[in-house]
């Protein structure tokens, strides 16, 4: 099936529309309770592997049109792919987990944003401004999940980060993402995040009764995904890591910080103490 | 009236050498810092600092290419000067202390063209500039190629020889410009030359040779 031009060119219109509402800036402290908030339910064994969601949020977004992709060459995340399928061939059949930003309650990509282009939303999501975006890249190496991408020139280094956005001008007016939204078979739902939790739960433990390798994902994860999942095997096979965590590494940068700043004030007074003392020995040597 | 300052320390190359690779790393600590500091990210936005840090590069870089071809047996010397410590080192760094709080000129036992403490600075750009050149080009030109594990060391390594590169500069401006001893050291970098007394009293063996016209 070829995904049709029309079909792109009608949702771009409307999306054109949309766009011209931004979402108001919601400067946002983090969540208190990793379960508030918006959130998406991705259940794997619901998917149908239609790709009806890529299509979707590409039309939405208006990133540039494509044939229906190969599930043996799934596509990978760019700056034109924002969300995709992590295919897994289960006992002769396909069976895909639809792979994006996970909207972490924690985020590694807006602690190690330089700018603020990345930040939290108070629905739950990670929001970026294009705007503010410098393209230094920290938030596409230092993200867990490998999700945020850049096509950076090499000369220039100009780049900007691009990623799935959650569509905050239809969930700000209370609509679902466009991949949720376009979701036939209930693998994409989208709702309140301590509601998805509880309706999670539930399937896997029916999944369980059959098949013991079934797994919850997102619920507690970087404090919390705003998308969570619903596996029949192992987070691992799916392409999610185990323990995922925001690096040490940029633990590490901010210890530098503190105690790069904190040496330069003192190296500063010291100077003061120094030239004090140094001038007033001197004088006395001279007289 | 002052005395007449007539010993060449440093010549002209040298001192032009020394302020476009000053320019140069200013602009590359400045466009660095932006995005290292929190809260100071505003300018970077949409990238026009991270080109100029990058042409910025290409001057830090390659003005020591340039003054090595010039001039290489002086570059030589100076990275042979910079790597050798010995003795008098251990003995600077003894009297150190007092003499940069004032103390007794005499007791500082007489240094060649640049003391120690210069010596350090010499090692401290060459090393900081060695990881900032190494981890710079990872990140500049292999990006897609290194692991994300790998390229968040890279910037570490980055950020920790600006750290460490920065506090050394700011010794260095405040010996070089501010420090009440240092009366001739900023002036010299600019037409290259000083007086009698202060070679006599800075660099005691250096000047002893200059006088013998040894060098």
């Amino acid at each position: 099936m070829e995904i049709s031009r029309k079909n792109f060119l009608k949702g771009a219109a409307g999306a054109t529309g949309l766009l011209l509402l931004q979402p108001p800036a919601m400067a946002m402290a983090k969540d208190s309770q990793t379960s508030a908030g918006m959130a998406m339910l991705i259940d794997v064994t619901k998917c149908v592997n239609c790709w009806w969601c890529y299509a979707a949020c590409k039309e939405y977004n208006e990133l540039p049109e494509t044939t229906k992709p190969d599930l043996t060459q799934p596509p990978a995340l760019s700056s034109n792919v924002w969300t995709t399928l992590h295919p897994v061939m289960n006992s002769g059949k396909w069976t895909s987990r639809k792979k994006a930003c996970n909207h972490c309650t924690d985020a590694a990509c807006v602690e190690v944003c330089p700018t603020g282009a990345l930040s939290y939303n108070e629905m739950g999501f990670v929001q970026y401004d294009k705007e503010k975006c410098s393209g230094c890249g920290y938030c596409v190496e230092f993200c867990p999940f490998g999700v945020p991408q850049m096509e950076t020139n090499t000369i220039t280094g100009v780049a900007i980060m691009d990623k799935c956005t959650f569509c905050p001008d239809r969930v700000t007016n209370g609509e679902p993402p466009a991949c949720a939204a376009a979701c036939t078979t209930g693998a994409i739902t989208y709702g309140q995040r301590a509601d998805l939790i509880a309706e999670a739960k539930e399937r896997v433990a029916t999944l369980q009764q059959k098949n013991t390798d079934a797994s919850l994902y997102g619920v507690n994860e970087l404090g919390g995904l705003h998308v969570m999942y619903v596996l029949d095997n192992s987070p691992a096979v799916y392409g999610l890591p185990a323990d995922p965590e925001v690096p040490p590494t940029s633990i590490i940068r901010d210890v530098l910080r503190w105690v790069g700043s904190g040496l330069a004030i003192a190296a500063v007074a010291g100077f003061g103490l120094n030239y004090l003392v140094a001038r007033l020995r001197t004088r006395r040597g001279e007289e | 009236m002052a005395e007449a300052r007539v010993v060449e320390r440093f010549r002209k190359r040298t001192i032009w050498f020394h302020w476009i690779h000053t320019a140069a790393f200013l602009v590359l600590l400045v466009t660095g810092a932006i995005l290292f500091l929190p809260g100071l990210g505003g300018p970077a936005a949409g990238g026009l600092t991270r080109f100029i840090h990058r042409i910025a590069v290409v001057f830090f870089v390659g003005m020591p290419i340039v003054y090595f071809i010039i001039n290489p047996r002086m570059s030589l010397h100076f990275i042979k000067e910079t790597l050798t410590w010995g003795r008098n080192d251990v003995q600077w760094f003894s009297q150190a202390p007092d003499y940069y709080f004032g103390g007794d000129e005499e007791k500082m036992p007489p240094q060649g063209h640049i003391n120690t403490g210069q010596k350090m600075w010499q090692f401290i750009v060459l090393g900081t500039g060695a990881l900032f050149l190494i981890s710079g080009f990872f990140m500049w030109f292999l990006k897609d190629a290194l692991a994300a594990g790998v390229f968040q060391w890279f910037v570490i390594v980055h950020d920790v020889a600006f750290v460490v590169a920065l506090l050394m500069l700011l010794v260095h401006v405040y010996l070089g410009v501010i420090h009440p001893r240092m009366t001739e050291s900023l002036r010299s970098m600019w037409d290259g030359k000083i007086s009698k007394t202060y070679a006599r009293n800075h660099y005691g063996k250096w000047y002893d040779e200059v006088a013998k016209g040894k060098n």
